[in-house]
């Protein structure tokens, strides 16, 4: 599963990339992180572009940029984030049967 | 039975509420509160309310003594607002929507505080002020829409009342515009300012600029004390409200006046309103700080009737939005 997140291309040889591989305790949390956390578009000027890639238990993210300072911004977002979507899935989970 | 929860971030206040075929069951909030002189920014607002809003929703769930299993649908503030903010609240309602399995409704803010004060005041088809720190409109309904008559062309009054409230170093805590209105009461002597009415809408950025200016050389000639200030601001800014309320009222021939939003606790502008509402033969109708101010029961409340029109917001467009007109949006359930 493939998710981009981004209008603008970025120059893949010219930018910086970072990669972020997050494990969950199941692949229906994982799914719920993926289809929470990709829903918002990064900022069109920012320059950044995300992609999501589902990898069974694992949620991995793809961060590309131009700038070291606005892919710190994006990355530290993101962050909060995660932690936020975690945390709501320890508190309010597990999920329920569908 | 339909049992819809709530979720709004969209400025410094987060709110989880659930409401039940409409009674409110729980409507816990927090709310951001900055030092005297500063207002609040995105970034600190959004760490604000991840900190807390999984107590917050923790403590909706517990007062209206449900299980996730007994709500039906889940509703939060798609716009407007202030993005960070607004993203951080969308990620629990995502989250737990999914964990419970529950559809999810995207609630236009505006919409969701008309919805709660036609529930609370039981008004049925009025005349809507909505005034808080990011909005000023007056809204009749017309035709499946929230139709906008008049709004700011500039900032919201509440944004006005609180950027004075800064220069004066008012305590934030309840809220700005609460202790202006509470100095207010002490004020007696009118300072004019500029009265800015443009057709159907209002003006307060220079009205804001012009006292602003002028307040420190003004408190220092003792001619003026904080508190006429204070009197003259509320004075200005809801005569223009009242007027513009008036003009729409008259148009539509409405007899049914209701003011939303956080400026809309204010008692000296309901006065005002009610007032006018009366040399009209009209009826007024208002909340107090429980529901005008934001909260979560009003987005469940949008969202419960949006869910019982058959709207739902499929899970990849549950984004959110800074700006989202009132008029955007279709009415299904009126």
């Amino acid at each position: 599963m493939q998710h981009k997140n981004s209008m603008e291309e970025v120059d893949e040889e010219r930018s910086l990339t970072m990669d972020l591989s997050v494990p969950f305790s199941s692949i229906r949390e994982a799914e719920i992180a993926y289809r929470t956390l990709s829903v918002d578009k990064e900022p069109k000027r920012g320059g950044v572009k995300k992609t999501f890639t589902l990898n069974e238990k694992v949620l991995q993210i793809h961060f590309q940029a131009k700038e070291a300072r606005t892919l710190r911004v994006s990355v530290n977002s993101f962050l909060d984030h995660l932690t936020l979507v975690t945390q709501t899935i320890e508190q309010f989970g597990p999920p329920v049967d569908t | 039975m339909v049992v819809v929860i709530g979720f709004e971030g969209s400025a410094n206040k987060i709110g989880v509420g659930i409401i039940q075929d409409g009674v409110v069951l729980s409507n816990p909030r927090r709310t951001y509160i900055t030092p005297p002189g500063q207002g609040f920014l995105p970034r600190d607002t959004a760490k604000h309310h991840q900190g807390c809003v999984l107590q917050v929703l923790k403590e909706a769930l517990d007062q209206a003594k449900l299980n996730p299993n007994d709500i039906d649908a889940v509703a939060y503030t798609k716009g407007p607002g202030m993005g960070a903010p607004l993203v951080s609240t969308a990620l629990v309602a995502r989250t737990v929507a999914q964990l419970w399995n529950k559809p999810i409704i995207g609630v236009n803010h505006c919409i969701g505080h008309i919805e709660m004060g036609r529930l609370i005041t039981g008004s049925d088809n009025p005349t809507v002020l909505y005034v808080s720190g990011g909005n000023t409109q007056v809204i009749a309904y017309s035709q499946r829409r929230y139709r906008i008559f008049g709004e700011t062309i500039d900032i919201a009054v509440g944004n006005c009342l609180d950027r004075f409230a800064r220069v004066l170093k008012l305590s934030n805590d309840p809220s700005p515009g609460y202790n202006i209105e509470q100095m207010a009461k002490k004020g007696t002597k009118y300072f004019e300012l500029p009265y800015t009415v443009k057709g159907m809408d209002v003006s307060f950025s220079g009205l804001l600029s012009y006292i602003e200016e002028r307040v420190p050389q003004i408190l220092k000639k003792g001619e003026y004390s904080p508190e006429d200030l204070c009197f003259s601001l509320q004075e200005t800014v809801f005569a223009m409200l009242v007027e513009i309320t008036e003009r729409a009222m008259a148009h539509c021939g409405s007899q049914e006046v209701l003011i939303v939003g956080g400026v809309g606790c204010n008692e000296r502008l309901q006065e005002m309103m009610g007032k006018m509402a009366e040399e009209r033969g009209a009826t007024l109708f208002a909340t107090d700080m429980r529901f005008c101010i934001d909260n979560g029961a009003m987005i469940a409340q949008a969202g419960w009737e949006m869910f019982k029109s058959g709207q739902i917001t499929p899970l990849e467009e549950t984004w959110c939005t800074q700006r989202y007109r009132t008029d955007e949006v279709e009415v299904t359930w009126r």
